[in-house]
């Protein structure tokens, strides 16, 4: 089955050459060039992925992406053509998963949406605590107590590679390659905003982080 | 009578003048010193046989006298510090308010024209008071010995009770009529002279006087002139007190015997009146002061408070309040000083303003251009890549259109990528993202990454430290990005020699130098790597297609992290950068832990020639940089 993908773009030239790689590397392509629209053409095409220009008409692409992301966990990456911190980081914290900023190339791009969209690896019933957080990897499930924790996909990927090696400090790096599938080094604040976001839904005070730890200097680890 | 006068001021200038005289002394402690031992030493000595109970009082107040002593001189030590403060406070006040200097000034420099107008205006006065008085007292004495010597002549006595009646009688005349005594007389015969049967008075004078309140000098004068009349000032008692006085001495004769006789004159009423006159000056002179010095306040205030008001205002202005402005009032030069202040505040706003809306336009450009560009730069370059890939199956003209297509946008990319890095400098809008990181992963990262570029040039990369970890507070994209630069440069100009990244650390700084041994640059070329789109020979192939703005960037970027970014260059030696950074923001660096020339130059082997002239000149730059403020390697071009 062809991965469904929507092209939030409002470049018609970029959106049709996004298309044609796609395409090329047998996806099936969903245009919107509207940021008004997106959340329509979003419900009635309901793509496995999203890609979302940040810089639309009708619609601020962060906006977009936020509404998106309030009725689904679809995996969203970012367009940027501005690379600046605080651009980046506001999408990031609105939702998206991952962000690729122009300008891309083909292979990064078309890297990027196979990463996010790796099929759920046949995982066996395995069931990993943190602290008092209780993940049913299987049944994609987080549960504190038996009260159900909402997690986006990416989100969840990070708390279990956490969960998995509780004895091992994970630097932002290791994270990026596990979690997000990057080969090379990347943005780490892309972990930074991840792991701010996922202490912010399953820490009891996202202050004093009792799940997911800081260790200064180096990375993450999973709380005891 | 004449004994108890001349018994007064005995007392007075003895036994009784040198208590007081220690009582008096600066230092209590010296006094004490003094005494106590001389009271040992008395009672030793002469105390022997007194009672026992002498002793043990004289004892006590000797404990008496050292607690006197010792409160006095904790209270000074207690106090000394608040004089100091006090004067401490008066010092910054005279430095700090031009008011207090003002009025200070004028009241020290009126006190003083006041004392001096006031000295010679008493001293005039007292003078012609005096000249008055003594020209009477002159004219009256000739008239006086004149009449007393009449009397004598023409007495007609001769038995003692009444030579001393007459001579008794005629000196009382001289006294005057009436309670108040105009004069008194010293009567005296002279000395020396053979003393005949008949002489019957020796000296007589008014009450309370004897011969010794007549100064010597003017007992001499008279005594070896003829008939002349000569004048001293002198003091006199009368009652319990000392009078000033003038005595006019004369002789005169009385049975072939020859007598002194002064005549002392009052000048208690001239002194009377001298007093009041000074305490009417004094007290008018202090009032003037007091006067003076308030207008002098009232001038100064007036005058220095629009100045303070303009230093305030103007001091608002500078820390940013650029709607401030001074009160105008009136048209005088303070009002015209307002005037102009207020001009240059609202000229100065305006251009702020300017250079604000500005900055902030051109901050939007870039961001705008960046997007701009970016899109249509992105299609383009997925289309090139697209064609690149199929390049294999078009004729050989239009495979290598494909691979030049999709080269130079690769390089117009990083072009571009840079020159919008450079304007976000420009436009002051970069940001440091800061957190600790290990800059030596960082590094090793930066050696895999490039591994592939070494590879290719046949160059190894070596690294060397001590440490196991060292953790920088930096932003990490930044730092990989500078030492990436470096990396690759050195690479690209090391002709296969290898490249030598040296860490270390000290309390406060972290440095990192990259060294090749390739061509390297002279001096000159090393002061100006730093600037943008320079190239060492512009003759030289652009192997890397880099966009000259890489070392450009690192600047900015180690700018933008407080820390320090030098180049060190010799020709055919190669060279060394340094990047020097701050283990936590917001400290300074106090020195670097890395020396900027490598120690390897100037070894046995190396070319001696120019080396240790490029050693003066570069270490002198260098290391003064080393302790003075921020240097990235532009700074160092000086």
């Amino acid at each position: 089955m062809k991965a469904r993908i929507l092209v939030v773009d409002d470049d018609e030239a970029l959106a049709e050459m996004i298309g044609i790689v796609l395409r090329n590397d047998g996806f099936e392509p969903v245009f919107c060039a509207d940021g008004g629209q997106a959340l329509e053409v979003f419900r009635s095409s309901k793509p496995d992925l999203v890609l979302l220009d940040l810089m639309l008409p009708g619609m601020d692409g962060i906006e977009v992406c936020r509404q998106i992301r309030a009725e689904s966990d679809a995996p969203i990456v970012m367009l940027t053509a501005k690379s600046d911190t605080s651009d980046v980081v506001r999408g990031l914290e609105s939702g998206a998963d991952d962000y690729v900023p122009k300008p891309f190339k083909p292979a990064e791009l078309v890297a990027r949406v196979r990463a996010r969209l790796r099929p759920g690896d046949q995982k066996a019933p395995e069931t990993l605590r943190i602290a008092d957080i209780i993940i049913d990897v299987a049944g994609h499930l987080v549960s504190r107590n038996g009260e159900r924790i909402s997690l986006t996909p990416l989100e969840f990927d990070l708390l279990v590679a956490l969960a998995r090696k509780p004895w091992q400090v994970f630097t932002r790096e290791l994270l990026l390659e596990q979690v997000w599938g990057y080969r090379h080094a990347a943005d780490t604040r892309l972990v930074n905003v991840h792991v701010q976001r996922l202490r912010s839904k399953i820490e009891r005070d996202p202050e004093a982080p009792e799940v997911v730890l800081t260790v200064r200097g180096v990375g993450y680890k999973a709380g005891s | 009578m004449v004994s108890a006068t001349k018994q007064v001021p005995e007392p007075s200038s003895g036994e009784t003048g040198n208590e007081p005289d220690v009582a008096r002394s600066p230092n209590p402690e010296h006094a004490h010193a003094h005494s106590a031992p001389e009271h040992t030493d008395a009672i030793s000595g002469v105390l022997t046989g007194l009672p026992f109970r002498t002793r043990i009082w004289l004892r006590r107040a000797r404990i008496v006298g050292l607690r006197v002593w010792r409160l006095v001189r904790t209270g000074l030590i207690r106090l000394l510090p608040g004089v100091r403060f006090l004067l401490r406070a008066l010092h910054r006040r005279w430095r700090r308010s031009l008011q207090f200097r003002t009025v200070l000034t004028t009241l020290l420099l009126s006190i003083g024209s006041f004392a001096v107008v006031g000295a010679y205006l008493s001293n005039q006065i007292a003078n012609n008071l005096f000249q008055e008085r003594l020209t009477q007292a002159e004219s009256e004495t000739l008239y006086n010995v004149k009449q007393v010597q009449d009397t004598f002549d023409g007495a007609q006595v001769t038995d003692q009770s009444s030579v001393i009646t007459l001579v008794y009688d005629t000196l009382n005349a001289v006294e005057g009529r009436g309670s108040v005594i105009q004069r008194r007389y010293v009567f005296e015969a002279m000395p020396e002279q053979t003393k005949p049967r008949n002489r019957w008075v020796e000296s007589r004078a008014s009450d309370q006087l004897t011969v010794s309140v007549i100064p010597p000098e003017l007992r001499k004068a008279v005594q070896e002139s003829g008939k002349d009349q000569y004048w001293a000032s002198t003091e006199f008692p009368v009652g319990t007190e000392d009078r000033p006085g003038i005595a006019v001495g004369n002789k005169v004769t009385f049975n072939g015997t020859v007598y002194e006789l002064y005549l002392i004159y009052d000048l208690n009423t001239a002194q009377k009146t001298l007093d009041e006159i000074q305490n009417v000056l004094l007290a008018g002179g202090a009032v003037l002061v007091l006067i003076v010095g308030a207008i002098a306040w009232y001038v100064t205030r007036n005058v220095v408070s629009p100045v303070s008001h303009a230093a305030v205002v103007s001091e608002k202005l500078a820390a940013g309040q650029l709607q401030e402005r001074m009160v105008v009032k009136g048209e005088d030069e303070v009002a015209r000083l307002g005037a102009s202040f207020n001009h240059m505040a609202a000229s100065l706003q305006e251009q702020i303003t300017q250079l604000a809306t500005l900055s902030q336009m051109q901050q939007r450009f870039v961001s705008d251009v960046s997007h701009e560009l970016r899109t249509p730069l992105t299609t383009v370059r997925m289309a090139a890549e697209v064609l690149y890939d199929a390049r294999h199956d078009f004729d050989p003209i239009n495979k290598r259109s494909a691979e030049l297509l999709y080269n130079q946008v690769e390089r117009f990319q990083s072009l571009l990528a840079d020159l919008l890095e450079i304007s976000r400098f420009d436009a002051g809008v970069a940001m440091l993202d800061a957190e600790p990181t290990d800059i030596l992963k960082l590094i090793e990262n930066v050696v895999e990454d490039a591994a592939p570029v070494a590879a290719e040039y046949g160059s190894e990369v070596t690294i060397n430290c001590r440490e196991e970890s060292i953790v920088v507070e930096m932003d990490d994209r930044r730092i990989e990005r500078i030492l990436r630069n470096l990396v690759l440069n050195a690479l690209e100009h090391s002709e296969g020699n290898p490249v030598n990244i040296s860490v270390a650390a000290n309390e406060t700084a972290v440095a990192v130098a990259v060294r090749d041994h390739g061509i390297g640059m002279t001096q000159s070329e090393a002061a100006r790597v730093f600037d943008r789109f320079w190239r060492a020979d512009p003759a030289r192939a652009r192997t890397t297609g880099g966009s000259g703005l890489g070392l450009s960037i690192a600047a900015e970027d180690t700018k933008l992290h407080n820390g320090w970014l030098q180049a060190w260059g010799s020709k055919g030696t190669g060279s060394n950068f340094r990047l020097t950074l701050p283990l936590k923001q917001g400290e300074a660096i106090s020195k670097s832990p890395l020396q900027l020339e490598p120690a390897d130059v100037g070894l046995p082997g190396g070319p001696g020639e120019g080396t240790m002239v490029r050693f003066g000149s570069v270490s002198s730059p260098a290391e003064p940089a080393d302790g003075a403020a921020p240097a990235t390697g532009r700074d160092e071009a000086k």
